[in-house]
């Protein structure tokens, strides 16, 4: 999970392999923060795997790749 | 993960937030009275639950997640603290777990050039970077090290 300086660059480190799934970085610290705010909780609870996918949908991160299970 | 794996694995958070070193299964036996064993036993079963990582080798924890308990290339200057996470998104979910502002430095995983990322109020402040994600969800346990 790598930040990049453009997608030129995403392409050349990739070297013909398959591209992933590409976000902006707003959306990478919208997702961090929904996903791991919670961590040190003293009452924490791990989260359901509903619970992240809705994470995830609410972000507009859908589709094959981003299922979880 | 049952309630004491719970409590052990709130304590191992606790612990290295306050003291930025990896909690072992002796500090957790002495926390909660076990034996030695039972710690061994509780750092398998979190490991397990995806709760934390253990080095491949050795009962020593290499991520709670989201900080990397070894130096890696992804730094975070947090909560008025440096630490480690493990790749882009754990790097931002440091601002997040610590509720603070922050910054992020790294660098471009083709160029090498260096790149930091300061966090102001939840947002990037600097927003040209992409961020990518290789290996799909479902993958993502695989190999977690690697993902």
């Amino acid at each position: 999970m790598n930040l990049f300086r453009s997608e030129e660059h995403l392409e050349r480190w990739l070297a013909g392999r398959d591209p992933g799934a590409l976000t902006s970085v707003d959306t990478l610290s919208e997702l961090a923060h929904a996903w791991y705010a919670d961590r040190l909780d003293p009452d924490w609870r791990p989260h359901t795997l509903e619970q992240n996918q809705a994470i995830l949908h609410n972000l507009g991160l859908t589709g094959e790749f981003w299922q979880l299970g | 993960m049952d309630g004491l794996d719970l409590q052990i694995r709130n304590f191992l958070y606790r612990r290295f937030v306050e003291t930025g070193q990896a909690p072992r299964t002796d500090d957790a036996a002495a926390e909660f009275g076990l034996r030695g064993e039972e710690a061994e036993a509780a750092f398998r079963h979190l490991h397990d639950a995806h709760a934390l990582v253990l080095e491949r080798d050795a009962l020593e924890i290499r991520m709670l997640n989201p900080f990397s308990c070894v130096p890696s290339a992804w730094r975070v200057e947090a909560g008025e603290r440096q630490w480690y996470s493990n790749c882009a998104w754990d790097s931002f979910a440091v601002c997040a777990a610590l509720h603070s502002d922050g910054r992020i430095e790294s660098s471009c995983a083709d160029c090498g050039e260096p790149l930091a990322v300061d966090v102001r109020d939840q947002k990037p402040v600097q927003r040209d970077y992409l961020f990518h994600v290789l290996v799909p969800a479902r993958q993502w346990w695989d190999d977690i090290v690697f993902t």
